[in-house]
C-alpha cells in the first residue's frame, strides 16, 4: 500500500449526479449548483421596486422546478452576489416565477440595472409555505403591508386560481403612501372577480388618492369574523402584523391560524450560514412561513 | 471498537509512513508567550521531531482543516451574454495527527449540521471523508470545561485513537483505514495489564477536572433571557469576533462574490463570519435584528447551550475555553454560566 | 457587465496630492497582475504620477494628502465643485494622518527643526472632510490595492460599496496570527477598521490604526485591556493618535 487511504471523490458519489433539484432536500448534491434563468420582462412597480419574470433556461430543469406560495429563492446574480427573495406568482406556472425586488444593496441595484435577456442564477426553493391545503373551505384573510405585498401575492394568485374551494376571500392592503402600493395594476382585476373583496388603504393620503386613508387595522374592525373558521395570512414589516395579529387574536382567532412571513439576512438558503437565525430557529428552513403561536415563542422574532 | 498496544518507537514509524505520501497536520510549537508558555498550533509538519504531542492546548483549534476561514465555493466564467459555473471539492488526503476529545467531539457536532439529511455539504463531507483522525488523551487543559459538556471522551469519528502509557500506546482503533494504516507497524493485542493501565490513565484524567455547574442549563437561559448578567459581559465586548474564530463548533459564514479586474471570472467566496460582528443580523435595508453587543453576545450563548440542544440534545460547546483564552476582555463561558447560576439562586 | 446588457460606466478619474507622501497615489499604480486592466477601467485624465495629460473635465477625484497650507484649500475647493464623487484616499487625507502630529507642537519650534532658515507657511494639519464635504473615505497608510480595486469596480457598475463592519482582529484570525497582546505588544486591532489583511499583527508589530475606527469601537474596554496588561496611558495614546483616526473619540 503507497496511499494512505484511497481519495473520496464525492463527485462519484451515485446522488451527486442526479439532476438538479432543491426538493429533493434531504439528499447529497451540489449545494452551489444554480438554475441559469433568464430574465423574460421587467416590471417597474415603484421607483424603489420592479417586478422580474424569469424563466429557467434548461427545459428538464424548468419540468423539476416547482414551488408552494411562501417559499423563497436565493438569487445569484454571478460576481455581484446572492440574495434571498420570496415568489410573488403563482406555483402553477413550472420554471416560471416573478420575484418583486425592492432596491437595497448591491445585488438589488445591480438588478435593477439589467435588462430583459439577462441570465441570472437560481438556487430553490427553499423554507416552509403558507399551508394553503389546510384552509380549504375556510374563510381567508389575506392582509399584507408595505412590501409584505410581495410574498402574499403568491398565495392570494394561488386562492384565486382555486377560488371555489374557499368560502369569503378578503385581501386586505395599506402602505405608507400611494405612491408605494405594489401591483396597483391588478386590483381593478382582484376587484373585478365576484366574491373577492380587496381593500386597500394609505397612511397618508396625497391630493390624487380617493381611496381610504388609516391604517390596516382599521379596515379589519369594519370587518365581521368567524374566527372558528377563518384563516389569515399577513406579510409585512413586524410591527404592522403584530397589530394586526393582536387585533385577529382578539377577534378570536386562534394564533395557530394566522401565517406571517419574517425577513431576516440569509447566505445560504439551507440552514447552514446562521445568519438568518432567530434565537437558534433556521428562517430559511423553520420559516420563513411560521404560524403566529410561533412566532410568539421565538425569542427576538418581533 | 477494536484495540492494539504500539510501541513509541512503532508510534514514529507509523507518523514516518503517514508522512510518506500524505500532508500531516500535528501541533507544533510555534512560540512562546510573554509569560513564557508555549503557543501551539495544528500545522502542516515535515518530520517527527516537530510534532508535540505533550501540548496542552492550541489557540486555534482544527477545524479550518474541515470549514476553512476562506473558501472559494464555485467560480464564473463569463463567456458575452452567458455564464458557465465552476465547483471544485477538496479531495487531497490529509491526516490530523494529535486531536484532543474536544476537538473530535466538535467534528462530530459539526457532522451533525453539515452532513446531516437537510442540504449535507458537499465541501465539508469532502474534507472529512478525506481527513484521517488519530486522537489521543491528555491531561485536562487550563480552564478546560469539557467534562462538564459531555466531550471529554470520544467513541466515535476519529480513525485511531491513542492513549498514552508511559512506554507504549493504547491504540483505539475505529475504522477499516484506521485499521489498514496500523499494519504497516509492529502491534500487539492488549494485555490485561494494558486494559488496567489504559483505564487507570482515564480515571486519571478524569478526576482532574473541575466540574461546571451546567445541569438545566437550557431551562435556566429561558428564564434568565432578561438577566442583567448578559448586559455586564456583554458591556465588555469588543465585537472582535476572535471567539467564534477560535471556536472549534462555530460553523457561520458569509458570501461574497467577487469580479476579476479584467471582467473574465467571477468567485464566490464563503467567509466563516462572527455573531459578534455588527452586520451579522442586517438585512438590505438596514434594518439590524441585533444592533446591540448584548444580543449578540446573548445570541451565541443561546445558540451554544440553548439552541443546538433543542435541536440534536446535546450543547454546541465542548468546553475547550479556547474562546475564554483568546478573548482580551476575559468574557468566558464558565464565569457566564456561574453568574446565571447564581442569579438563579438567588 | 455583458451577461447583465448593462454597458460599464467609464468614470473620468482625476488624483490631486495634497501633504503626503505620494505613497497612496503609488498605490493605484500597483500590483502588476491587475494594474493594466484597473487603469483601462476608467478614464485616466488627470494624474501627475504617471501621465501628463491634465484635463479638468474629471467626474471622480482622489485627493491624497492632509491640508496644511492656505493655498491647498483654494485648490482643494476647486476640486469639489467640479468632481460629482470626491475620494479621499489613504490616512492622511481621510483623518490627516501623521501628518497631524505636528499640531501637538509650537509651529514656530517646528518649523525651525524641520526647515531651519527657510521658514514654511503652516496651517494645523487637517482631514479634507473638515475643510469640504466628501463623499468617501478610504483609509489605509498606505491604501490596500485590492480594496482601492474593489471600490473603483463599484464606482464603475454605480453602486454603492459597503466597508467591512468587523474589526482588523477577522483578518488577523484567518491567518492563524498568535495574538500579539499574548506576546506582550499593544495592538489596535479590535477598534481599528478591519479590510486591510492585517499585515501588521500578522507581521508581528501589532496593529497601529491607521485605517481608523471600527463600526462601533468599544474603545472604553480597550482603554480597560490595555491598562490591564499594564500599558502606560502615554504609550496606548500615542498609538491610537499615531495617524490620527480616533481624534475626537479620546
Amino acid at each position: 500500500m503507497t496511499n494512505l487511504f484511497h481519495p473520496y471523490y464525492i463527485t462519484q458519489e451515485a446522488e451527486m449526479t442526479q439532476p438538479l433539484d432543491y426538493n429533493r432536500r434531504s439528499r447529497l448534491k451540489h449545494v452551489d449548483q444554480v438554475f441559469r434563468s433568464e430574465i423574460i420582462n421587467v416590471i417597474p412597480l415603484t421607483d424603489m421596486e420592479k417586478l422580474f419574470q424569469l424563466r429557467i433556461l434548461d427545459e428538464a430543469e424548468r419540468e423539476r422546478f416547482s414551488f408552494l406560495p411562501g417559499q423563497f429563492v436565493m438569487v445569484e446574480v454571478p460576481g455581484y452576489g446572492e440574495i434571498p427573495i420570496s415568489i410573488s406568482s403563482s406555483p402553477s406556472h413550472k420554471g416560471y416565477i416573478e420575484l418583486c425586488i425592492r432596491k437595497a444593496g448591491v445585488v438589488t441595484s445591480i438588478l435593477h440595472k439589467a435588462n430583459r435577456g439577462a441570465v441570472v442564477g437560481l438556487r430553490g426553493p427553499f423554507g416552509t409555505h403558507f399551508p394553503i391545503e389546510k384552509m380549504r373551505r375556510n374563510n381567508i384573510l389575506l392582509i399584507a403591508g408595505g412590501l409584505g405585498l410581495a410574498p402574499l401575492r403568491a398565495p392570494i394568485l394561488n386562492v384565486i386560481e382555486n377560488r371555489t374551494d374557499f368560502k369569503d376571500v378578503h385581501i386586505l392592503y395599506g402602505t405608507r403612501q400611494s405612491d408605494m402600493l405594489l401591483f396597483s395594476y391588478q386590483y381593478e382585476e382582484w376587484n373585478r372577480i365576484a366574491d373577492i373583496n380587496l381593500r386597500v388603504i394609505v397612511e397618508q393620503a396625497d391630493p390624487t388618492w380617493t381611496g381610504s386613508v388609516g391604517l390596516i387595522t382599521d379596515l379589519l374592525k369594519e370587518m365581521r369574523i368567524e374566527p372558528m373558521q377563518t384563516y389569515a395570512i399577513i406579510c409585512g414589516p413586524p410591527v404592522m402584523f403584530k397589530f394586526v395579529c393582536a387585533h385577529l387574536q382578539q377577534e378570536g382567532i386562534p394564533m395557530d391560524r394566522m401565517f406571517v412571513s419574517l425577513e431576516r439576512r440569509m447566505h445560504c438558503g439551507m440552514g447552514k450560514c446562521c445568519r438568518c437565525n432567530i434565537g437558534s430557529t433556521y428562517t430559511c428552513l423553520s420559516g420563513p412561513v411560521f404560524d403566529y403561536w410561533t412566532v410568539m415563542n421565538l425569542k427576538e422574532a418581533i | 471498537m477494536l484495540f492494539k498496544i504500539l510501541s513509541k518507537e512503532e508510534f514514529r514509524n507509523f507518523i514516518d509512513f503517514l508522512l510518506k505520501d500524505t500532508e500531516v497536520i500535528a501541533p507544533k510549537q510555534i512560540n512562546v508567550n510573554a509569560d513564557g508558555k508555549a503557543i501551539y498550533q495544528f500545522l502542516p509538519v515535515q518530520n517527527f521531531e516537530e510534532i508535540r504531542l505533550d501540548y496542552e492546548t492550541t489557540d486555534y483549534s482544527a477545524k479550518t482543516y474541515f470549514l476553512p476561514y476562506k473558501e472559494d465555493l464555485s467560480s464564473c466564467s463569463f463567456l458575452g451574454t452567458i455564464w458557465d459555473r465552476e465547483i471544485k471539492y477538496r479531495i487531497q488526503p490529509r491526516a490530523i495527527v494529535g486531536l484532543h476529545a474536544c476537538d473530535i467531539n466538535a467534528l462530530l457536532k459539526l457532522d451533525k449540521v453539515l452532513a446531516g439529511d437537510r442540504f449535507p455539504s458537499p465541501y465539508y463531507i469532502s474534507r472529512r471523508k478525506n481527513t484521517f483522525i488519530v486522537g489521543i488523551d491528555h491531561d485536562p487543559c487550563e480552564g478546560g470545561f469539557c467534562q462538564s459538556v459531555g466531550a471529554d471522551v470520544v467513541t466515535h469519528g476519529f480513525d485511531l485513537y491513542l492513549t498514552d502509557l508511559g512506554d507504549r500506546y493504547f491504540a483505539a482503533i475505529n475504522s477499516n483505514r484506521g485499521f489498514n494504516a496500523l499494519q504497516q507497524v509492529k502491534t500487539r493485542e492488549p494485555t490485561a495489564r494494558d486494559n488496567n493501565d489504559y483505564l487507570e490513565v482515564r480515571r486519571r484524567i478524569a478526576s482532574q477536572f473541575k466540574p461546571l455547574e451546567v445541569h438545566n442549563l437550557p431551562n435556566l437561559m429561558d428564564i434568565e433571557f432578561e438577566s442583567k448578567v448578559w448586559k455586564k459581559w456583554a458591556d465588555k465586548c469588543m465585537s472582535c469576533g476572535s471567539c467564534a474564530m477560535v471556536c472549534p463548533t462555530c460553523y457561520c459564514y458569509g458570501v461574497e462574490e467577487r469580479i476579476t479586474m479584467n471582467n473574465a471570472k467571477s468567485a464566490k467566496i464563503k467567509q466563516l463570519y462572527s455573531c459578534q460582528f455588527l452586520d451579522f443580523a442586517t438585512v438590505a435595508g438596514g434594518l439590524n435584528f441585533r444592533p446591540d453587543r448584548e444580543t449578540r453576545l446573548k445570541y451565541r450563548y443561546y445558540h451554544q447551550h440553548r439552541g443546538f440542544v433543542e435541536a440534536y440534545e446535546e450543547p454546541l460547546c465542548v468546553g475547550c475555553y479556547r474562546c475564554g483564552r483568546v478573548c482580551l476582555a476575559d468574557i468566558n463561558p464558565p464565569d457566564i454560566i456561574q453568574d446565571l447560576q447564581t442569579e438563579y439562586q438567588e | 457587465m455583458k451577461y447583465l446588457g448593462i454597458k460599464p460606466k467609464r468614470p473620468k478619474i482625476a488624483v490631486f496630492d495634497f501633504t503626503g507622501c505620494e505613497g497612496c497615489e503609488l498605490q493605484l499604480v500597483n500590483k502588476e497582475e491587475t494594474v493594466i486592466d484597473f487603469l483601462g477601467s476608467v478614464d485616466v485624465i488627470n494624474f501627475r504620477e504617471i501621465s501628463s495629460t491634465i484635463s479638468n473635465d474629471f467626474e471622480v477625484a482622489f485627493i491624497e494628502g492632509a491640508i496644511t497650507r492656505d493655498d491647498e484649500i483654494n485648490r482643494l475647493n476647486e476640486i469639489r465643485e467640479q468632481a460629482k464623487v470626491l475620494i479621499a484616499l489613504g490616512s492622511c487625507a481621510c483623518f490627516g494622518g501623521v501628518n497631524r502630529l505636528k499640531n501637538a507642537y509650537d509651529f514656530k519650534k517646528a518649523n525651525q527643526e524641520v526647515y531651519g532658515k527657510q521658514h514654511k507657511e503652516t496651517l494645523p494639519a487637517r482631514a479634507v472632510k473638515e475643510i469640504i464635504a466628501v463623499d468617501l473615505q478610504i483609509p489605509g497608510c498606505p491604501v490596500d490595492k485590492p480594496e482601492v480595486e474593489r471600490i473603483v469596480q463599484h464606482l464603475v457598475w454605480d453602486v454603492p460599496y459597503q466597508f467591512p463592519a468587523y474589526p482588523v482582529c477577522f483578518e488577523c484570525k484567518q491567518q492563524y496570527t498568535t495574538c500579539v497582546f499574548e506576546l506582550g505588544q499593544l495592538c489596535l486591532g479590535p477598534v481599528t477598521q478591519g479590510g486591510c489583511r492585517a499585515p501588521c499583527p500578522v507581521g508581528g508589530s501589532g496593529c497601529w490604526g491607521c485605517r481608523g475606527p471600527a463600526a462601533d469601537p468599544h474603545l472604553k474596554e480597550f482603554l480597560q485591556i490595555a491598562d490591564e496588561r499594564e500599558f502606560s496611558r502615554k504609550e496606548i495614546n500615542e498609538r491610537l493618535s499615531f495617524y490620527s483616526g480616533f481624534e475626537g473619540m479620546l
